[in-house]
């Protein structure tokens, strides 16, 4: 500590240390809110096609219209950064595989398809949608959740277009 | 003229004065951690949080890094040179 340098040294030295320390406790913080925000999620239209998309072979493709109503707000605190909100769609194919099939999300605003690894849905079981979500901290562990699910719903017979 | 830039980088203090730095910068970095952290809480801004952190880092390095008087104020007195042959 004789010299200016070494000052500096131990000034910066310490600076880090507590650094790490402030960013550990507001990491901490984030377990002090377990919101688990709820709401209502309903299949408007479910809906079955067959047809080609780009360079997937002929198969049928479900078509998912659904409603949210949801309050996400005791989500965000001072160590949310983002939510990632995604809906699931959860059924079981014809030959027995549970599948989970992300259908929408909120920030990226992508629509994936919807389609089975049988390249159709006869036979599979009823699907259930449901929301989920990220929380994503500025510091810390990334938590999950989910805001609700749909009812059951058979997938329809497969529709000619129109 | 190099040497005085030097001897003004160096800044150098006494024993009593290095102890008396090293005590706040201690002190003073940790208690602000600790408050920047409960005001950030508070507030619900982690810029807050770390605004608080820096401007109070920034002033415990202008009162300690410079050698200000108060760090000078117990001089070690030393013995007298002696063109002593022994120590060369």
């Amino acid at each position: 500590m004789h010299s200016l340098y070494q000052r500096a040294n131990g000034l910066t030295g310490l600076l880090s240390s507590c650094l790490i320390g402030l960013l550990a406790l507001v990491a901490l913080t984030s377990f002090l809110f377990p919101a688990h925000p709820k709401g209502d999620v309903n299949i408007k239209t479910l809906k079955v096609r067959w047809g080609q998309i780009d360079r997937h072979p002929a198969q049928e493709w479900a078509f998912v219209q659904f409603d949210l109503q949801t309050d996400l707000e005791s989500l965000f605190h001072w160590n949310t950064k983002q939510l990632f909100v995604y809906l699931v769609a959860e059924y079981t194919g014809s030959k027995g595989v549970a599948n989970e099939v992300v259908l929408w999300d909120r920030i990226a605003k992508i629509k994936y398809v919807f389609r089975d690894f049988n390249k159709t849905f006869r036979n599979a079981s009823a699907v259930e949608l449901s929301v989920r979500y990220n929380v994503m901290p500025y510091v810390g562990v990334l938590t999950s959740g989910e805001v609700g699910r749909t009812s059951k719903e058979r997938f329809p017979a497969l529709q000619t277009q129109g | 003229m190099s040497s005085q830039i030097r001897s003004l980088l160096e800044g150098k203090i006494d024993f009593e004065g290095q102890k008396l730095a090293e005590k706040i910068v201690q002190i003073g970095l940790i208690s602000s951690t600790i408050v920047s952290f409960i005001v950030g809480f508070v507030v619900q801004d982690l810029k807050v949080a770390f605004a608080i952190l820096s401007v109070a880092t920034i002033f415990i390095a202008l009162i300690t890094l410079p050698p200000w008087p108060v760090y000078n104020k117990h001089p070690l007195p030393w013995l007298k040179s002696q063109n002593s042959k022994k120590e060369q």
